[in-house]
């Protein structure tokens, strides 16, 4: 198994009338306390130049309720730059220039949202349906089930689809945070179908999102370089 | 002005297939400044007998908040099992993590929310303290 070891020596001569030297040394392990953290992220580097927040790690991404381990620091050497580091929009302080940070990680997931299309009634070649920037069309197979395999086959770029049965594809988005309502009905703005017959594409929800509380996001004081760099050890 | 230091070690003969070693260093400084933390609580250590809901071990109160460099250190202290500390940021359920026996944490403090403990088993260690400036910069 890995081993990694974090340690951190806190020191001053003068902060108290009494030197403060400690140290304290940790090997990262897993939840069990059984193996040492096998995956990481790598030590990487980001340069900002806005002052636009960015999420550095989705929690939904990673396994809740493990030992992950995540890594910060403002490589800026000018006092006043800082980045604001958030966890669930809340913030938890300002990293000044020079500044580190090392701290557990729950990444606690959020829920992502679902939603099931039934397709019925008579459908035929050339019918649409269009979701998510893709558009579905017919072939010449003119069945519901012919209609579920090409919706289910296709690629989306925020949701992932499965076959529920011969006639339901149901839908998944790929991020928690992704908190819109997709219109329900058997007309929907959202998800339309457009046929000849009297073919149908009937839209329910299945999952109602909640947002991944447990983001890490960075937001920068400066729209001038600023470069944070990072490392997340984790468990899978 | 005091100097405060804190020095980061982390290494890894083979998390990837290289090795990994790495020093930073810090002095704890105000912020927007090159002047030093001049707070220091010194560090709490405790041991709880019974198991912690929600317990305040840094108060928002005690701080000035915003434009501000506090750090907070946080270990727990327990050896040999899995009783981890839950560390909690006041409010719904901001978590921040589990601490698990032997390990530490380090971070940034806004001085903006309460800083919550719960643990589930008893006769969990944890030790703490909180480096801070008087006044907001």
């Amino acid at each position: 198994m890995p081993t990694t070891t974090a340690s951190i020596t806190l020191s001053s001569a003068d902060l108290t009338s009494d030197a403060l030297s400690l140290n304290s040394s940790t090997s990262l392990l897993n939840a069990g306390l059984t193996t040492g953290l096998k995956s990481t992220s790598g030590l990487s580097r980001k340069e900002c130049t806005s002052l636009d927040t960015f999420t550095l790690y989705h929690a939904d991404e990673y396994t809740s309720d493990r030992a992950n381990k995540v890594y910060l620091k403002n490589t800026s050497t000018t006092p006043t730059e800082y980045f604001l580091v958030t966890i669930d929009d809340e913030p938890m302080g300002r990293l000044y220039a020079g500044d580190w940070a090392f701290f557990p990680w729950s990444a606690t997931n959020g829920t992502k949202a679902a939603f099931s299309v039934t397709f019925a009634n008579t459908w035929a070649e050339d019918d649409t349906a269009v979701f998510d920037g893709v558009t579905i069309t017919l072939g010449s197979t003119e069945t519901t089930a012919a209609m579920t395999d090409l919706v289910v086959a296709a690629k989306y770029p925020n949701f992932t689809v499965v076959e529920t049965s011969a006639s339901v594809a149901t839908f998944t988005a790929k991020d928690s945070n992704d908190l819109s309502l997709i219109e329900e009905g058997a007309a929907s703005d959202d998800y339309v179908v457009t046929t000849t017959g009297n073919g149908t594409g009937t839209v329910a929800r299945t999952v109602a999102p909640v947002a991944s509380a447990n983001d890490i996001k960075i937001t920068p004081s400066v729209a001038t370089s600023i470069t944070l760099e990072s490392m997340l050890i984790y468990e899978v | 002005m005091a100097t405060t230091t804190a020095t980061l070690t982390l290494s890894s003969a083979d998390i990837t297939g290289h090795s990994f070693n790495m020093t930073q260093s810090a002095i704890l400084t105000k912020a927007a400044s090159s002047t030093g933390l001049d707070e220091f609580t010194g560090i709490t250590s405790r041991k709880y007998t019974s198991a912690q809901s929600d317990t305040v071990i840094v108060d928002k109160d005690d701080y000035v908040d915003t434009t501000v460099a506090h750090k907070v250190y946080i270990r727990n202290t327990s050896t040999g099992n899995s009783d981890y500390i839950l560390v909690e940021l006041e409010g719904t359920n901001i978590f921040l993590g589990r601490l698990y026996p032997g390990d530490w944490m380090f971070i940034p403090y806004a001085g903006t929310k309460n800083i919550l403990v719960t643990t589930l088993a008893l006769n969990v260690g944890i030790e703490y303290g909180v480096f801070s400036q008087s006044t907001a910069s």
